[in-house]
């Protein structure tokens, strides 16, 4: 009885009746129910664990295409100052012997660097297309902290101040830059994912 | 003491050392072996490769004649931020008549800038710069197992990968699988996983399978490693695919029903051509298969034998002329009031045999009169020959006027062959009389004559004349038989009850120059009939 379907041969405007503008209060309160429903504040849900590293191989490519693309570049492209890069070096042996807190923060340390040397860089960088990659792989540096979230790993935000910081590099041109960016991404950051004790518990 | 020791302990030493010296041979061989590789694959000098994650070789090639000693070559690597190193040099010898220097890095880092140089007294001849986790060329996959799984067609192959640690899912692996007897082989591309099944393979058949393994080029990359031992196995053989079998079941079913639609449409075409009609005779003879059941004899009697006459089909002999019955004629002469003898007998009989109708008039009633020897005889004497032709005569001759002959009329006797009896008058029911088949009554006349008749007899007589069944009888008139044409043939019978005594067939005015045949009956007993009996009934007139 809450519509009432009438044959409009002409297809004029509906004539509304009674029974429209009766219903019209209730609809909007369970709309309005609904909203606060969803916007409801609560407890945070426990992130779900990214394990699947295909989200990581796409940020690795990303990041090759822009090492590419780097080296081509002659002008404009270029560090106004040096800056420091996380150290890329994985020797298995030595990395295995350290824990996972250890790894934890040095892979979190060397992606605040990279990020902060990428800011760097966009504000020297004229030529777009580099431009371009520059931001996807900052906005690339962000999800992945977000999936270090996901997995458990305590927040780590190093010192302010970054010289002297042990396991650090400087980097003097924005294609020595993208290569450590590439290397850290492909060695550490990957060998952090995946031995995360939150992904080899769902495995197991 | 020592001396037993050392004796003891010499063998394990020995055979420490042989495997020792069989391993170093074995990795000879592998390095060989991977170094040929790389050398068709790798362009660039000095070539390297990483077999694991912790060792690293770099090799080089020289013509034996330029090469120098191994003093005269240094090699130098470098890594990133880091200061020179420098690397022990090997020379192994190659096919060809070519040295290998081979430099083994046993400190690996990886992720970083490796800058190479190899100088030859103090020149530098080659340069290089690389990343190590890119230059990986692995070990063959080892245990490739080949096995059939439960379907046609398909093959289930698996390996063991190689054993490093973070780099299983960077692994890319390369399927070789081609029949036994095939230079031409399928490649298959799996990543990240250490089994496989082939599919779409011929049944029953041999399969080699061989495979290599490589990096995907992410995060690690290298050389495709060489190909494993090859592996045989045989599929599964051929069976039949039940939907296939089931659908030609269905096909081959509406076939035959088509067949069988199109066969009993044109039923009556076919029977004509396989099995032609054969003529039969039927059409022209009408009535003898459906009426007398093929009878010829039979059915030539009851149609107009004209046809037949000139007919070639017909048997060659004499056929029976119809008989007419002749009536009854009284041989009797005028009465007398002497006592009459046993009369003959008179009797109509008519006789039917299988073989067409005949009829037979038989006469009779002999008068008891003048005559003797017949009287004397009674039925049990023959009667002379000639007795019948002259009762014939003298019947033709002198007729009898019918009131003379009123007692045969009035007497009415006959004889009848079955158990029918017609008998005025007369009660010789009998049931044995009735019951046989052939009753011969002899009517009494019936005069105002007072003789006491002796007996005539009935003879029961078997039918054996099997042939003979009797017929109602039936009377002719006494006139009848004179007035015939003289030109029929007549043929007088006298039944004595023993014989049947017929005359031949003559024309009437030839009777009397024949002789009388005398046929005995032939009498067959069948076992259901009764015995021959002969009776003797008293015979009483009634007045």
């Amino acid at each position: 009885m809450a519509n009432r379907r009438t044959y409009w041969p002409n297809h004029e405007e509906p004539v509304r009746g009674y029974a429209d503008t009766a219903m019209e209060f209730p609809r909007l309160f369970a709309l309005l129910l609904l909203v606060l429903e969803w916007t409801r504040p609560g407890l945070p849900s426990p992130l779900r664990p990214i394990c699947d590293l295909r989200v990581l191989n796409h940020f690795i490519q990303e990041a090759r295409d822009a090492e590419v693309a780097m080296k081509s570049c002659r002008e404009g492209c270029s560090l106004t100052e040096a800056v420091s890069v996380p150290q890329t070096t994985v020797n298995f042996e030595d990395w295995e012997k350290k824990n996972a807190m250890a790894q934890a923060q040095e892979v979190q340390t060397g992606l605040w660097l990279l990020q902060q040397a990428l800011g760097l860089l966009r504000t020297s960088m004229t030529d777009a297309e580099l431009n371009g990659h520059i931001d996807t792989a900052t906005r690339n540096l962000h999800s992945i902290t977000a999936v270090l979230r996901t997995l458990n790993f305590p927040e780590y935000t190093p010192p302010a101040s970054t010289a002297g910081l042990e396991g650090t590099w400087s980097a003097s041109s924005a294609a020595e830059l993208l290569q450590v960016h590439l290397n850290f991404l492909r060695g550490k950051v990957r060998l952090l994912l995946l031995d995360a004790q939150a992904c080899q518990q769902d495995v197991s | 003491m020592t001396c037993d020791r050392l004796v003891r302990l010499a063998p394990l030493y020995l055979m420490l050392c042989a495997a020792g010296a069989a391993g170093i041979v074995q990795g000879a061989q592998d390095f060989k072996r991977k170094a040929s590789i790389l050398l068709k694959e790798e362009p660039k000098n000095p070539k390297c490769f990483a077999e694991s994650k912790k060792d690293f070789v770099c090799f080089w090639e020289e013509d034996e004649e330029r090469a120098g000693s191994v003093d005269q070559y240094s090699f130098t690597y470098a890594y990133q931020n880091e200061k020179n190193s420098t690397c022990p040099l090997e020379v192994l010898p190659s096919a060809g008549g070519k040295k290998l220097f081979v430099c083994h890095l046993n400190r690996v880092q990886m992720f970083v800038q490796l800058d190479v140089q190899v100088q030859r007294e103090g020149v530098q001849i080659y340069n290089r710069s690389l990343l190590i986790e890119l230059l990986f060329l692995l070990d063959p996959p080892k245990s490739v197992t080949v096995s059939t799984t439960g379907h046609q067609g398909q093959l289930n192959v698996s390996w063991v990968p190689p054993s490093l640690k973070y780099m299983d899912d960077s692994m890319i692996y390369e399927v070789l699988y081609a029949p036994a007897d095939s230079d031409f082989g399928q490649v298959e591309l799996i990543q990240a996983c250490s089994e496989m099944i082939l599919r779409g393979l011929e049944a029953g058949t041999m399969y080699q399978v061989q495979v290599r393994v490589n990096l995907d080029g992410i995060t690690y990359d290298g050389y495709w490693s060489a190909w494993s031992d090859p592996v045989f196995t045989e599929t599964l053989p051929a069976e039949l695919d039940p939907l296939v079998v089931s659908l030609t079941v269905i096909v081959s079913f509406i076939l035959v029903l088509l067949c069988l639609a199109m066969l009993l449409s044109h039923q009556r075409f076919l029977i004509k051509k396989l099995w032609p009609v054969i003529p039969t005779p039927d059409s022209k003879f009408q009535g003898l298969f459906t009426v007398y059941g093929g009878d010829f004899q039979e059915w030539l009697g009851q149609t107009s034998g004209s046809l037949w006459l000139t007919s070639p089909f017909i048997l060659p002999e004499e056929c029976p002329s119809p008989l007419e019955v002749l009536s009854e004629f009284n041989l009797c002469p005028p009465l007398s009031s002497p006592p009459l003898p046993p009369k003959a007998s008179k009797a109509l009989t008519r006789v039917r045999n299988e073989d067409g109708v005949m009829k037979k008039g038989l006469l009779g009633r002999e008068s008891v009169d003048g005559v003797d020897s017949v009287q004397t005889n009674g039925w049990r004497t023959p009667l002379h020959d000639d007795w019948l032709l002259d009762r014939l005569r003298e019947f033709q001759q002198h007729p009898v006027p019918t009131s003379q002959c009123s007692l045969l009329e009035s007497q009415d006797a006959y004889i009848s062959l079955t158990g029918n009896k017609q008998i005025e008058g007369e009660h010789m029911e009998d049931t044995l009389e009735e019951t046989s088949p052939l009753g011969v009554l002899f009517a009494s006349r019936k005069t105002t004559l007072s003789e006491s008749h002796s007996d005539l007899g009935s003879v029961q007589q078997s039918s054996g004349c099997g042939n003979l069944s009797s017929q109602s009888s039936f009377e002719y008139p006494n006139h009848a038989w004179i007035t015939r044409d003289p030109g029929y043939t007549y043929m007088a019978v006298a039944d004595s009850g023993v014989s049947m005594d017929y005359s031949p067939m003559s024309r009437a005015d030839d009777i009397g120059k024949v002789v009388i045949y005398a046929n005995d009956y032939k009498n067959d007993v069948p076992p259901h009939r009764r015995p021959f009996l002969v009776r003797q009934y008293p015979v009483d007139d009634d007045d």
